[in-house]
């Protein structure tokens, strides 16, 4: 006879939590152990009154009332809505206003409006089509010469190794100090002179 | 909380309700509100053991929830998230009250010794003496005396039926940890129940 269940064996048995291998171990063990069998039957009692405790009763207007105590929602309109509502109520405020003010049909401002802006954009889209090619070909140069750069800097790495390359760099800051305590030194015989 | 079918189909209800209240459709979160109104206030009612309190909460976590809604991630279920919140405002409640809470860490202290989970008990039949109705009345004057970690617990599982890996995510706990304390509160009930 195997040994006696465990009480949380007991429980998770009843829930169905227990896995198949050890469900069948304990029902043959309870089907021949008369403490185990009362213990698992008390259990079962237990676990149907766990499992049967009545809900809380809900006043029917509780819904109601959170909705009441809610804020205002915050609903998620586009960011650029405000300002285009914004640009046509002021765009036709403005017509209207200048209709009013000069005498000028609505129809001959807007042709208006339409030759200006027609006119603002043909002369400032072939400098900005210019600059956009410009600023194209300047950006294709700089990143051809920084992979150069990286390239030969690589290269120089590997022919040199790690400490080659630290002995450069070293070499090369004290060619520097040299080059600018040397240069001041210079400057001021110079301004002596 | 209840089988996978069911399950899939109130994840993905409550997936387009959450959806259509961040679009400003209040309705929507109303019946939010009123699919989850019960099993929350019963929760809370266990949780404060009074009617009053548990509703006073269960509008705060609504509120709280509405005001956070943004943040809900539908990969995870609603009801999980708002039990989330539900924990963590009685918790919160509890701390300002600075009411005394008792560390997990070691078995929990019965009135005739420490209960052991380990050792297998059969003790005397309690259960045989009353019938469903009068046990449910006593598990629920019992569960008033069951330490609130226990206690809250017992309730995920037992009241709102939650599995016990969903009780593990509202409470960070390792689900092992979670069917442990489980089986503490339910034998901590019936010794309590068996003393009365």
């Amino acid at each position: 006879m195997t040994s006696c269940s465990r009480p949380e064996d007991l429980y998770l048995y009843l829930e169905g939590e227990l896995g198949p291998y050890d469900a069948r171990k304990l029902e043959e063990h309870v089907e021949c152990c008369p403490s185990c069998r009362e213990a698992l039957e008390e259990r079962r009692l237990l676990h149907e009154a766990f499992t049967s405790l009545p809900p809380f009763e809900v006043p029917a207007d509780f819904a109601r009332s959170v909705m009441d105590s809610l804020p205002e929602p915050e609903t998620r309109t586009a960011g650029w809505l405000a300002p285009l509502f914004a640009a046509v109520t002021a765009l036709t405020v403005g017509l209207v206003g200048f209709h009013l003010f000069t005498g000028l049909s609505v129809f001959e401002v807007l042709v208006a409006v339409n030759r200006f802006f027609g006119t603002a954009i043909a002369q400032a889209a072939p400098l900005a089509a210019k600059t956009l090619k410009v600023g194209g070909v300047l950006l294709n140069v700089a990143g051809d010469l920084l992979a150069m750069g990286f390239a030969g800097l690589s290269a120089f790495s590997r022919v040199l190794g790690p400490q080659g390359v630290a002995l450069v760099v070293g070499l090369g800051g004290l060619l520097s100090l040299l080059a600018f305590f040397g240069a001041r030194r210079f400057l001021h015989q110079g301004e002596r002179s | 909380m209840n089988t996978r079918g069911q399950d899939a189909l109130s994840m993905t209800e409550d997936r387009q309700l959450v959806s259509r209240a961040l679009k400003g459709d209040r309705k929507a979160y109303e019946m939010i509100v009123r699919k989850y109104e019960q099993p929350l206030t019963s929760y809370l009612g266990r949780m404060t053991g009074e009617r009053e309190a548990a509703l006073d909460f269960a509008q705060e976590v609504f509120l709280k929830a509405y005001c956070s809604l943004a943040s809900y991630r539908p990969a995870f279920k609603f009801s999980t998230w708002l039990f989330k919140i539900a924990s963590n405002h009685i918790i919160d409640h509890w701390r300002k009250k600075k009411l005394p809470t008792v560390s997990l860490d070691q078995p929990v202290d019965d009135e005739e010794g420490c209960l052991m989970p380990q050792v297998a008990d059969p003790g005397p039949s309690v259960a045989r003496k009353f019938e469903l109705a009068e046990i449910r009345e006593k598990i629920e004057r019992a569960l008033a005396s069951v330490p609130a970690a226990l206690r809250e617990l017992f309730v995920l599982r037992h009241v709102n039926e939650f599995s016990y890996e969903e009780i593990a995510d509202i409470k960070g706990l390792p689900v092992g940890t979670v069917k442990n304390r489980v089986f503490q509160a339910k034998e901590l009930l019936r010794k309590r129940m068996e003393g009365s």
